[in-house]
């Protein structure tokens, strides 16, 4: 049930996005404990040292994802939305 | 009495003109614009330019409350030509709008700088139906149910994010939906993976989503992509669409998606579960952070768990 509830929120920002309304989720985490049943908030900032976005940025193109790819490869493979977590954990 | 050139003359001295490529330049950058477009509903119909609202001249007193509430917001005017719309922004200045701009050569000159138009295709009745409770919302209504029909959205994968995503899009009258996936569905997906059917185990997962969203909604243009992203296709697949959602289950391709939308400038939804816990957040290219911001490097393969 838990994907439901984060793939629906998903599918409605979708539709703000295209739609032009509302306030998306842009710069803020949303997570969710169904345990605990409790939505909390994270807000997040721009990195100026970002790889990607930041003033002076290093990966400029996708030449990083040939060289590492088997570097952060995952071993899990088609059921597991798994890995998720360090990344949630990591936000808190 | 007074000439309509010299009305003309009056309302360019307190109404600044702009060329259609400037005004497109600022609505690309996600300027907050309001278009209005003047003429007729009729002509409106026939070609205009995409989020633009139709007020009518003759209405614009009565509607434009209706449809710019505040009026220190930058509304862009247009009508065929560009001479009704200066008149009509006059009024506007008047009525209190402090920042008003008149399209310098209309719609015409639009049209012919090569920019884009939209061209309202009449609904069907079946559809008038389907989509007859979001005309009800205001923040959607007519224009914008012909918007979702028009968007194109691309999710990346089919699995327990991708599954109810698919689900409400589809029904929502989102006019395209990719679908990118390369497992075929397997007994253990079921207890979440909604999209997919006991009878499905051991097809392509993009196929029992075909039909299923199909069976849904058959307006919705399905594009099965039975395939892994990759460093070699994404940049190819994602530039046709309007949006990106991503619902995969690894590092990789969530770095992978993370840095070929920020290069190609697309907004990803992004989305994750682990366990009890779930996250979403958006990736909007230089309005916000992106998934390097929190997290520059993907972690050793050791930490991930399993």
């Amino acid at each position: 049930m838990l994907p439901g509830v984060i793939g629906t929120i998903q599918a409605t920002e979708a539709v703000k996005l295209l739609l032009g309304i509302g306030d998306p989720l842009i710069g803020r985490l949303l997570t969710y404990d169904a345990l605990g049943m409790r939505f909390r908030e994270v807000k997040l900032r721009r990195d100026p040292k970002c790889p990607v976005c930041g003033e002076s940025p290093t990966i400029r193109d996708l030449s990083i994802h040939r060289q590492t790819s088997d570097a952060c490869a995952t071993t899990e493979n088609g059921h597991g939305e798994r890995e998720g977590a360090l990344a949630t954990t990591a936000a808190r | 009495m007074k000439t309509l050139k010299e009305m003309l003359a009056e309302a360019r001295e307190v109404i600044p003109e702009e060329d259609p490529a400037e005004i497109e330049r600022r609505r690309a950058a996600g300027e907050p614009l309001a278009l209005i477009d003047v003429r007729d509903p009729d002509e409106y119909r026939d070609g205009h330019i995409e989020d633009a609202t139709n007020i009518s001249r003759g209405f614009l007193e009565f509607r434009i409350g209706g449809a710019v509430g505040d009026p220190s917001t930058p509304v862009v005017l247009y009508c065929q030509s560009g001479l009704r719309s200066m008149l009509a922004s006059k009024v506007l200045k008047d009525l209190g709008y402090s920042n008003v701009i008149n399209l310098k050569g209309g719609y015409q000159k639009w049209v012919q700088s090569g920019l884009p138009v939209v061209r309202d295709v009449p609904m069907t009745p079946d559809q008038v139906q389907r989509y007859s409770r979001h005309f009800l919302l205001s923040q959607v209504g007519d224009k914008g149910q012909r918007k979702l029909l028009r968007s194109k959205v691309l999710l990346i994968g089919a699995g327990g994010l991708g599954s109810p995503t698919a689900f409400y899009l589809a029904a929502a009258g989102v006019g395209t939906l990719g679908i990118m996936d390369g497992d075929v569905v397997d007994i253990t997906n079921l207890q979440r993976q909604i999209l997919h059917t006991t009878a499905d185990i051991g097809k392509p997962k993009v196929e029992s989503a075909t039909r299923t969203l199909k069976a849904l909604n058959p307006d919705v243009n399905i594009i099965a992509l039975p395939t892994r992203i990759t460093v070699d296709n994404v940049m190819d697949i994602i530039k046709d669409y309007d949006l990106i959602v991503d619902g995969s289950d690894n590092f990789e391709t969530r770095y992978l998606m993370n840095d070929a939308c920020y290069l190609a400038g697309k907004t990803n939804v992004h989305g994750s579960i682990f366990q009890f816990e779930g996250m979403a957040t958006v990736f909007a290219p230089n309005k916000g952070p992106c998934y390097r911001c929190l997290y520059p490097t993907p972690p050793p393969p050791g930490l991930v768990p399993s």
